[in-house]
């Protein structure tokens, strides 16, 4: 029992010693080392003490009551859009262009900017009801100062395209015009008033244009990273290893011959570098633009082009040039996402804005309509991003969900009812099978009944769930596109009176159109062809294992088709719709095919075979609207568009369960599949 | 500190032993008295251990808190002479490439510039009088802020900008010259190089500059009330006023709609002309024009600030302002007006008339989707101009409005920190912040997708795909899926990921011979997401993931499945479909496999997709979801279809009728008794990555993609894709 104890008291005592030295040795040895500086913490403004009871720096009597008149700005030469132009001439029609006309003789480009305006909406013909003059200024090819303009009114309401930087002595004083000139220098540029445009080459196309050169969204693996522009023109490839100092002339090292490659055009690498000052800069910058190559531009001394509507932080990255190596670092450790990204936005500039010269010439133009619009202008949303702002009016609405192209960036989706518009052509009976067939669909919000007959309208129409609304058009084909105000969904089925559809078709085909709200979504198919032997655009309706266009006689489409069908397209082109009425399908595929840069969408339709014996010649009941339009017509349409829009499609969209040797029960579809 | 707590419970227990005489009652007296001693001294030393940890600690913390909390008037004073340099007056034609060194800003890391705040101290002329206040409340607020944030930097040579203590935010309430001498003598002036100065009120009557009226040489300003004759652009940053209101009065957000009055004026102190045209206004349009003043009559003790009048009806301010549509912003003497932040936080859609304004934070912020700018010369046609608006983008910019005050306007700091990352994103402009994050509201960044791969685009057939095959030792299937696979016309290269590390791939000779390159890549780790590793042998941007056991896929279906995916190459192409549905009664998600009209993900045992999917799967999934599936080892495929249609926003397109993969000899996953507890596995991924994703982003559609003459009545010789069709 003692010894026990005694244990138990030594063990405690010897554990308390043992305590005792820890400690005791850890507080000298902090004694015996100098102490370690704590990691401070960055000092930081201090937190006064009288914080609270500090002034406001706008004591209350800041308010200027009886203030002078405000500063008036001061006028010297300066213009901002507020003060230089005179709105109040472009109300009513919205903006109008007078062109004055050219002194002697002018030169391509030249001529091609007057087609460009005067195929335009905006032309007009008389001075005195435009509202901006448009001067087509100092040409200096053809060496020809032009004079002061009759109507120049100090320069007010007056844009002056200039294509070469002041070529010319000035004759005449600005004054209170616009200048729209290829890459202007950032200090002359009057932001919000001025236009910049881009560079032009002669050999510019005036519509269609060569499309961007990207074939792929992503970079193909080992391409070169950095392209460089040479001196005498063309470009100069270096990769990713070449050290992080290819720019020639402020390089030390030499990033040796094996490591560059010269290209006499367009480089094929990742990021353009591209020399503010220049003085081709503007014209290479286009050149990285058209081949997707992201232009990186250290400290441009121009404006770039557009810079008004378009967010070139986009599709090119702005730099200092004193930051050179910190900028190429930062190329190679870009993320995938944002290489991607800035590639595919260069292609898409490319292509809305800049390809040919009608669409540079257009572009101006939507600028300057934008500013007189003011709030009713393109939101930024619309002008970067596809099919951007020349393809969607602002006209048609503001509002991005209004359009079928920005569902995903605005979160929403279309509305889940459509309007069926038939159109009433030769025949002239009232189609009631079809309309009890269409009003039996669920999404099905109303029925608008377009009689373009000599006939006179049936007094009497059948009883229907849904609304039935009865136009009386005025006999032109182009009359079906025409954009209704009681068309009130966003959704159009648009049909003709012997189209024959079952409920289950047009609830499918919605369906699916809900998911492509862009696209046209259709029963009936046509190909557009290479003739070769006639060298030529060629159509065929036959049935083949690809297709580029859907029949309008029963087709799906967004209604602000209707809108740009009208107001978009050359008056030209509509007209030759008017006369040849079977070109009309091929005009309004063409017009969705330029905007969607996509095929349409087919989707299976129970009577093909029935059509497809119609078809022949001679039957009992001719069907004008499925005969093969005259090749003329896609030829014709092609050329007004200056390439080809159409693409084509191999597949075609069919519920999940259509066709398969399973219960009819599970499919949802039935009626699809009868023969 | 542990030290101390362990010691106090020893000295307890110590102490506990000498008094308690219990524990050694039969000892020796000697014995006593020699342990009592033992155990004094030790607790002596113990209790001294104990003062020595505490002390200094004591000493070193009071000592910071001294330091720290300071008074404003305590601070250094400064004395100017009265001949010391005045710098310049600014240039107008600085740019960023030309006034500001932007060398000091190279050794910054993660594209952040350093911001350095010189200290805080009082100018006083040679007679002793002060140059201006010490420092105003907001300009406190605002160094706090820049402090407190990333921007800070007390180490003045790794400084890339710098931000006097000197308080400008007011022209009225300092001494010009002195105070331009003041910045004159700052440490690293230097001409002002890589100075930001903050002024919110700049000139003074009787004709109000529109800029800050001190000289400062190269300084960038940051200013309230700029006109585009002064300010420069992509140099200086046009700032709000800021309005004290702000913090004072917490107006509830109010949601968008028609409100009371379509326009109200609510600024007092207006010009007679501008009064005397929206008065007209108010003639013209009666009620729902609103135009108010100053009160006369207010009784004592009620603040003027918070009050405004019409004729004698009294009205609260700034809660008037929520109950109109537009609200009127005039200019004054100034072209800033502390009231825009008023009507701004209102969520009233502002209208601005004051030509050649900069609006605030103009650089970035898009004002036509907040506001109506309206030339002076117009103000007359303001209410038509106005009506003319459609009622859903009144909505959209009643919100926007709001928005623009809760991000950028609401607080000193807001201002200070948005101020400092314009300059941020031009010096380092690949790391910009971009339009949509400066402009859209939270609701619509957290509704919207940006697809990766928005260019309509269909690449061409040329390309062809690459097929990966996931295998382990299913040598024999392995080779059955390649001679398969290899007859398809568009593949351009198969890649074998060799997933097992115990056994060697089979040696070069015993290969099928293929006409396409056959590439072996072996890896470190048996996990499933190496099927979807962005491995560098990918040169095409197709991929077709194969299992190895896959031998079912005639070459008609893959051919088309490729050609498939080049009209939709920002989706998962794929054969079998599957659905998500929602268990009412179990409140969850539930995986079904059964055959349905619908379709929400496909399996990837056989899937095309863009190779970026890759690289999105191995580096960008989100949370945890990469381990747990390779931990699992089931659900990769499922994982793959949450993120794909995660950050497209689309459907996935499930090609040709077929329902299931199913292969002779192996223990298939679709097999009837494994089929139970694999349906358990899979309903619980959908909910796990549900929740990761914090959100269900898989599309249901009803729709798959057949060659166009699937099943119509035509000569199979004919048609493009004859070999398809079973299920």
């Amino acid at each position: 029992m003692q010894s026990w104890r005694r244990k138990s008291l030594w063990l405690a005592l010897s554990a308390s010693w043992l305590l005792l030295v820890l400690l005791g040795g850890f507080s000298l040895l902090r004694l015996a080392l100098p102490p370690r500086p704590r990691p401070r913490a960055p000092q930081g403004w201090p937190r006064w003490l009288d914080a609270d009871l500090l002034q406001s720096f706008s004591q209350s009597g800041e308010l200027p009551e009886d203030a002078a008149q405000p500063p008036r700005a001061p006028h010297g030469g300066s213009c901002n859009w507020g003060s230089c132009f005179d709105t109040s001439k472009c109300r009513g029609d919205g903006l109008k262009v007078f062109v004055y006309p050219a002194a002697g003789p002018i030169s391509e480009t030249h001529r091609k900017i007057l087609a460009s305006i005067e195929g335009s909406r905006f032309h007009t013909l008389s001075p005195a009801g435009a509202c901006l003059l448009l001067l087509l200024s100092l040409d200096a090819q053809t060496g020809e100062c032009s004079s002061m303009p009759l109507q120049w009114n100090r320069g007010r309401n007056h844009l002056v395209l200039r294509l070469h930087p002041a070529p010319c002595p000035r004759t005449f004083q600005l004054g209170q015009a616009m200048v729209a000139e290829a890459s202007p220098t950032v200090d002359s540029f009057r932001a919000g008033f001025d236009v910049a445009l881009p560079f032009l080459p002669e050999a510019h196309p005036l519509r269609g244009g060569a499309p961007g050169q990207l074939r792929q969204h992503s970079p193909q693996p080992g391409v070169a990273l950095l392209a460089l522009e040479e001196e005498r023109g063309g470009w100069r490839t270096a990769g990713t290893n070449s050290s992080a100092c290819p720019w020639d002339g402020r390089c030390e090292q030499d990033p040796g011959p094996g490591q560059t490659q010269r290209w006499e055009m367009l480089p094929n690498a990742t990021f353009c570098l591209i020399s503010g000052h220049h003085p081709q800069a503007a014209s290479r910058f286009l050149q990285a633009l058209q081949a997707g190559c992201i232009p990186v531009l250290l400290s441009p001394r121009w404006e770039l082009p557009f810079s008004e509507v378009i967010d070139w932080t986009k599709a090119a990255i702005v730099a200092d040039e004193r930051l050179l190596l910190q900028v190429l670092a930062a190329l190679q450790e870009m993320s995938p996402a944002q290489v991607l990204a800035l590639r595919q936005q260069t292609q898409f500039l490319w292509d809305a804005y800049f390809s040919s010269v009608e669409k540079v010439i257009h572009t101006t133009l939507e600028v300057i309509q934008d500013r007189i619009f003011g709030t009713s202008a393109h939101p930024s949303l619309l002008w970067n991003s596809p099919p951007g702002a020349l393809m969607a009016l602002s006209t048609f609405s503001t509002s991005p969900q209004d359009f079928p192209f920005y569902h995903l960036q605005q979160g929403s989706r279309p509305e889940g009812r459509f309007s069926a518009l038939i159109w009433v052509g030769a025949s002239g009976q009232p189609p009631l099978k079809l309309i009890q067939a269409v009003a039996g669909s669920q999404h099905c919000a109303q029925i608008l009944v377009l009689w373009s007959n000599e006939r006179p309208l049936p007094s009497r129409w059948t009883e229907t769930a849904v609304p039935l609304t009865v136009i009386d058009g005025c006999r032109k084909v182009s009359d079906r596109f025409f954009p209704y105000s009681t068309i009130r969904t966003d959704a159009i089925l648009s049909l003709d009176a012997r189209s024959s559809l079952s409920t289950s078709e047009v609830d499918f085909a919605f369906v699916v159109w809900q998911s492509f709200p862009e696209r046209m979504v259709g029963f009936l198919t046509s190909s557009h062809f290479w003739d070769e032997a006639h060298g030529g655009w060629g159509y065929t309706a036959k049935r083949t294992n690809e297709f580029s266009m859907v029949l309008t006689m029963a087709a799906f489409y967004h209604r602000y088709y209707h809108t740009l069908f009208t107001h978009s397209l050359p008056k030209a082109l509509r007209t030759l719709a008017d006369e040849a009425p079977t070109c009309v399908d091929v005009l309004m595929n063409f017009l969705v095919a330029a905007v969607t840069k996509l095929p349409p969408i087919k989707v299976p339709y129970a009577k093909q075979r029935q059509e497809a014996a119609s078809l022949v010649p001679g039957g009992p009941e001719t069907r004008p609207k499925l005969q093969a339009p005259d090749p003329n017509c896609i030829n014709q349409i092609a050329a007004a568009f200056g390439h080809m829009p159409l693409r084509s499609s191999r597949l075609r969209l069919d519920p999940v369960l259509f066709k398969d040797p399973v219960s009819v029960q599970r499919k949802k579809y039935r009626s699809l599949e009868k023969p | 500190c542990e030290e101390e707590a362990v010691c106090v419970i020893m000295c307890a227990s110590v102490k506990y032993n000498i008094r308690g005489p219990a524990l050694i009652p039969r000892m020796k007296t000697k014995h006593r008295i020699y342990y009592i001693t033992l155990f004094s001294i030790v607790l002596l030393g113990l209790i001294a251990t104990g003062m020595f940890q505490f002390w200094p600690h004591s000493i070193e913390s009071s000592n910071d808190w001294n330091v720290e909390k300071r008074s404003v008037r305590d601070v250094p004073v400064v004395r100017l002479p009265a001949d010391s340099p005045i710098p310049e007056r600014g240039d107008l034609s600085c740019r960023m490439h030309t006034c500001f060194d932007v060398y000091r800003c190279g050794f910054n890391p993660k594209n952040k510039i350093k911001v350095y705040i010189y200290a805080l101290k009082k100018y006083v002329d040679d007679f002793g009088v002060p140059v201006s206040n010490t420092i105003s409340r907001e300009y406190n607020e605002l160094l706090t802020a820049i402090s407190d944030s990333d921007y800070y930097t007390d180490d003045i040579n790794r400084a890339c900008l710098f931000v006097p203590s000197i308080d400008v935010l007011n022209q009225n309430t300092l001494r010009i010259k002195e105070t331009a001498q003041a910045l004159a003598q700052l440490a690293r002036w230097d001409r002002g190089t890589n100075h930001l100065l903050f002024n919110m009120l700049p000139g003074g009557p009787p004709d109000y500059n529109t800029a800050l009226d001190v000289p400062r040489d190269r300084a960038l300003l940051a200013g309230g009330g700029f006109s585009t004759w002064t300010y420069r652009q992509g140099y200086d940053v046009s700032i709000p006023v800021y309005s004290p209101l702000s913090a004072e009065v917490d107006l509830p957000e109010k949601g968008p709609g028609p409100r009371r009055y379509f326009l109200l004026s609510s600024q007092v102190g207006l010009h007679p002309e501008y009064r005397e045209d929206i008065e007209a206004l108010q003639v013209k349009h009666g009620e729902s024009v609103l135009v108010l003043d100053k009160c006369t009559n207010l009784s004592e003790g009620v603040l003027s600030v918070r009050k405004r009048c019409h004729k004698h009806q009294v009205f609260d301010y700034p809660q008037v302002l929520q109950e109109a549509t537009f609200c009127v912003v005039l200019r004054g003497a100034r072209l800033g007006q502390a009231v825009l932040s008023d009507v701004l936080q209102a969520g009233c859609v502002p209208v601005v008339i004051a030509d050649s304004y900069i609006l605030p934070f103009s650089e970035v912020l898009d004002w036509k989707r907040a506001s109506v700018v309206v030339p002076e010369e117009k103000m007359s046609d303001v209410y038509s101009i106005l009506q003319s608006i459609p009622q859903r983008q009144i909505e959209e910019m009643q919100r926007q409005a709001r928005w623009f005050w809760e991000a950028y306007f609401q607080s000193i700091k807001a201002i200070a920190l948005a101020t400092l990352q314009i300059i941020n994103d031009r010096i380092y402009p690949y790391a910009a912040i971009s339009y949509e994050e400066w402009n859209d509201p939270p609701a619509v960044k957290w509704g919207s997708v940006s697809n990766p791969l928005f260019l309509p685009l269909i690449p061409p057939q040329s390309q062809g795909f690459t097929a990966i095959v996931l295998t382990y030792d299913r040598v024999e299937s392995l080779f059955r899926v390649i001679t398969e696979v290899s007859k398809v016309p568009s593949l351009s290269k198969l890649l074998v990921v060799w997933n097992n590390q115990n056994k060697n791939p089979p040696e070069d000779s015993l290969w099928p011979k293929i006409r396409v390159p056959l590439k072996v890549v072996r890896t470190a780790e048996n996990k499933l997401s190496n099927r979807f590793f962005p491995y560098d042998e990918i040169e095409t941007e197709a991929v077709l993931a194969i299992d190895d056991d896959i031998i079912m896929l005639t070459s008609d279906e893959l051919q088309f499945g490729y050609e498939v995916w080049r009209e939709f190459p920002d989706r998962l192409v794929g054969y079998p479909g599957r659905l998500h549905l929602w268990d009412h009664e179990m409140n969850k998600w539930k995986y079904e496999s059964e055959w349905t009209n619908e379709v929400s993900m496909v399996l990837t045992g056989a899937a095309f997709y863009h190779k970026y999917f890759n690289y999105l799967y191995t580096y960008k999934m989100p949370g945890d979801i990469k381990n747990w599936v390779d931990a699992h080892m089931n659900c990769e495929d499922i994982a793959m279809n949450f993120l794909v249609a995660n950050v497209t926003g689309k459907a996935v397109i499930k090609v040709t009728p077929r329902k299931k993969f199913k292969c002779p000899e192996c223990t298939a996953i679709d097999g009837l008794s494994l089929d139970q507890t694999h349906m358990v596995e899979r309903s619980e991924c959908i909910n796990k990555f549900a929740s990761v994703f914090g959100t269900m982003p898989l599309k249901v559609v009803e729709h798959r993609a057949d060659p166009v003459l699937y099943k119509d009545d035509f000569p199979e010789k004919l048609k493009s894709f004859p070999n398809i069709g079973s299920l």
